[in-house]
């Protein structure tokens, strides 16, 4: 078996690995209860890293997801008075508004992703500086349990975030599988001109994916606020470069077009692995990013599709 | 001096280069002709290292030698002037001439500029171009940097040993007439430093300049011609000049087309850059087949039926409607299929299904709500496997792994099954080997019978003669010359020849 066919099957071959590894260190770690709440804790990375795979499986790049989350944080807890549970809607559709706004601006203006989505990131940012004056909020608690206190609860044991991510999952994976909208995002990301010159609209997909990882990284956002009580424009930093990894080990390169949300668990679960195993060698918190830095860029150099690629910059 | 023997290449389903023998001598500049995939761009890949031959020899001052990359090649004193000009723009002449091999004005990291604009000027006097070397290479004109081209291939005598042989890949397409000639005598004076490959499709050109012509067809070298042996006319019949089979491009099924419905109408239409003023009618059942030099405006006028550009006058109506916007997505709603030269770029996804590329145009008929009908997308995908015999293990092999031939029947289902009446073929036979062409013929009639209007772009002439009801010839941008290809009133290649160049 060569390589070029064992690609597609390295990441759960990764995940495999790096579970025996950490369970011969730390027999302790395959303890289904502290598996059950390591898996909890990646919810909203989880959650934002779907959303970023969107944009990543058209050959895009999202690096407004952090800074759409803080802004959520922030909006969600100034709201939740006034608004109720509809504030869970209306931040969403912010998320989605937001992104599609990026969407617009890199297929109207030609800007690349990265930037556009960047430039919206600065915008959310600064949203959330504003509306927080730059202190962190609170929930009113009582309001909180009662309107979104299910989101954190547990069903015999199993924590309901899990069941938030599989829902979120499932759907996802219809929109990919099984949608107009799904089918063209693939077509784009691994063949933009050919979706041209086959009368798709690439413009409106791609604002689509966009708006797609948006209301996602908003929905983490939501997810972040009720966990917490509470907001600030800072409580997801440090997310997105872990969001960015677990979308390119879990098979979807840069350049698009394979891969997908399910990949996207995946690679959830190996970042999940990676961050316990950091614990258990007593890694410092403050240390995890130097890592995820150095695991980005060797997953970069292994996924991505050269053939695509003439010119880097 | 240079000696190719028995040169070989391959690529996938075509044989690019067949026992090639091809030599040049001091001082010589020699001519190449061929019709668009002869083999001639393959042959100048080979001499200029962007590829190495599949089999046999390569010699230069008497030693074989082998290139592995184009910089391999201009080490051994083969340099290429392109056909696009590789100058850069925003640079100074003399950064362009000495481009990559600054070294030796350099003193301690720095550039010594006066240095360099001397050596330039050096330079620049080999081609009689008395120019500042500091300008701005954007502030010249296209016959300046033609001849700053060739002074920067020029360099090549300084820095390497032996003898130099320069390729010129249709360097007066873009000159006018006075210019072609200041170009001329200076290649005529540069014998004395270096040998010429000159590649150019304007034959009297070709016949001017060159002590001797390889003519090539179908990746052979079908003669080589002496100076002042051979007319325009004796090269061009040996470069076109294949005994046509009638069968193969199914004339006898080419059938009256129906006069009375008009699909597709151009008036008068002007496109950005050098199209002007292109009208004509295409018909159901209608070949209408464009022919013209590469870079002659086919392309554009195809596109913009299929709403990829925007026409600056002039308008294109589809079943006597005007689209209500021009879009690639307005021109397939209204029955256009687009079937691009680039197969593998736009005409596939590879990484995607057959059936998931098959159903690409028409997701809208496959689909509730947003949501797909995969069974229903299978089956049609199952029918036109069967229909066309695509030879894929299945409606779910990977478009990318199919061979040229069987991805074009993909492309070409996917119109078809959506039901799109007008074809836009641009260079549907390219790089498919002779079953495969015959296929794509035989859908051609097909399409015909079924009252479909087809826009072709052929191949070659035989292909254009072959398959077409009408004839419009292309050049400059402009329609030139209209045949009807009734009984015996075809045209001959040599006459469409004639009209394009």
């Amino acid at each position: 078996m060569n390589l070029e066919r064992l690609k597609p099957h390295l990441p759960w071959i990764t995940l495999a690995l790096l579970v025996v590894i950490v369970s011969l260190i730390d027999p302790n770690f395959l303890n289904p209860a502290s598996m059950l709440s390591l898996a909890a804790d990646i919810v909203p990375l989880f959650i934002m890293a779907l959303g970023i795979t969107f944009a990543i499986y058209i050959g895009g790049i999202d690096l407004s997801a952090q800074s759409m989350a803080n802004m959520v944080t922030v909006v969600a807890t100034v709201l939740l008075t006034s608004m109720g549970a509809w504030v869970a809607v209306f931040c969403v559709l912010l998320g989605g508004l937001f992104g599609a706004f990026s969407g617009f601006v890199t297929t109207r203006f030609y800007v690349p992703s990265f930037i556009s989505t960047l430039a919206v990131g600065g915008v959310a940012f600064s949203v959330a500086q504003w509306l927080s004056g730059q202190r962190s909020v609170s929930m009113n608690a009582a309001e909180r349990d009662a309107l979104f206190g299910w989101m954190i609860s547990k069903t015999a044991g199993v924590p309901h975030e899990l069941m938030i991510a599989a829902v979120l999952l499932l759907v996802c994976w219809f929109i990919e599988r099984r949608t107009v909208v799904g089918r063209n995002l693939k077509a784009i990301g691994a063949g933009e001109l050919a979706a041209v010159a086959s009368g798709i609209s690439v413009a409106r997909y791609k604002t689509i994916a966009f708006a797609l990882s948006g209301a996602l990284a908003a929905l983490a956002g939501l997810l972040f606020a009720v966990k917490l009580s509470g907001g600030a424009p800072s409580v997801a930093n440090g997310f997105l470069l872990p969001a960015i990894v677990a979308v390119l080990v879990g098979g979807t390169p840069l350049t698009g077009g394979v891969g997908g949300v399910v990949n996207t668990m995946i690679g959830t679960l190996i970042v999940a692995v990676i961050r316990a195993s950091m614990l258990y060698l007593e890694i410092n918190a403050t240390q995890q990013q130097m890592f995820f830095g150095l695991i980005l860029i060797a997953a970069i150099a292994l996924t991505i599709d050269r053939a695509k690629l003439k010119i880097v910059k | 001096m240079y000696e190719m023997q028995k040169i070989e290449k391959r690529f996938p389903g075509v044989h690019a280069l067949k026992a090639v023998d091809f030599q040049v001598k001091r001082g010589e500049i020699v001519g190449l002709v061929g019709e668009n995939g002869a083999g001639k761009s393959t042959l100048m890949k080979v001499i200029y290292g962007a590829y190495a031959p599949d089999d046999g020899k390569i010699l230069k001052d008497g030693r074989q030698v082998r290139f592995d990359s184009p910089i391999a090649a201009l080490k051994a004193g083969i340099g290429m002037v392109f056909q696009e000009q590789s100058l850069i723009l925003n640079l100074s002449v003399m950064e362009n001439i000495f481009l990559g091999n600054e070294a030796q004005f350099s003193r301690a990291g720095l550039i010594d500029w006066r240095a360099m604009a001397d050596a330039a000027r050096q330079q620049l006097k080999k081609v009689k171009l008395d120019i500042d070397p500091a300008r701005k290479t954007s502030s010249l004109s296209f016959a300046q940097r033609q001849l700053v081209e060739l002074a920067k291939v020029l360099t090549l005598e300084e820095r390497v040993e032996g003898d130099l042989v320069i390729l010129l890949d249709e360097p007066t397409s873009v000159l006018s007439r006075e210019e072609v000639e200041l170009l001329f005598g200076i290649i005529r004076e540069l014998t004395k430093r270096a040998s010429f490959i000159f590649v150019s499709h304007r034959m009297d050109e070709v016949l001017s300049i060159s002590d001797r012509i390889y003519v090539m067809k179908d990746g052979a070298v079908v003669d080589v011609v002496e100076k002042g042996k051979a007319s325009i006319e004796d090269i061009q019949h040996k470069m076109v000049g294949r005994a046509v089979d009638k069968e193969y491009y199914r004339e006898r099924r080419r059938k009256p087309y129906d006069h009375s419905k008009v699909l597709v109408e151009l008036d008068s239409v002007s496109l950005p850059g050098r199209v002007r003023d292109i009208s004509f009618k295409l018909h159901a059942g209608e070949v209408l087949c464009l022919v013209g030099a590469e870079g002659s405006g086919r392309e554009g006028i195809i596109r913009a039926i299929y709403g990829m550009i925007t026409p600056t006058s002039g308008s294109v109506k589809i079943r006597d409607r005007h689209l209500p916007q021009v879009s690639p997505r307005a021109a397939a709603g209204a029955g256009v299929g687009y079937v691009p030269r680039e197969r593998k770029v736009e005409g596939i996804v590879s990484g995607m299904s057959v059936f998931e590329n098959m159903t690409l145009s028409q997701q809208s008929r496959f689909s509730k709500g947003g949501i797909l009908n995969l069974a229903a997308e299978r089956a049609l995908a199952r029918d036109w496997i069967g229909k066309l015999s695509i030879k894929a293990s299945s409606e779910l092999a990977d478009c990318g792994n199919l061979s040229g031939g069987n991805q074009q029947k993909v492309v070409l289902s996917k119109w078809r099954s959506g039901g799109s009446d007008i074809m836009l073929l641009d260079h549907p036979t390219r790089g498919l080997d002779i079953g495969a062409k015959e296929d794509v013929y035989e859908m051609v009639r097909d399409m015909c019978d079924d009252g479909v209007g087809i826009v072709l772009v052929a191949d070659t002439f035989e292909e254009a003669i072959g398959l077409a009801h009408t004839i419009i010839v292309v050049k400059d941008g402009r329609m030139r010359k209209r045949f009807d290809c009734g009984e015996g009133t075809a045209p001959t290649p040599y006459e469409l020849l004639h009209h394009m160049a």
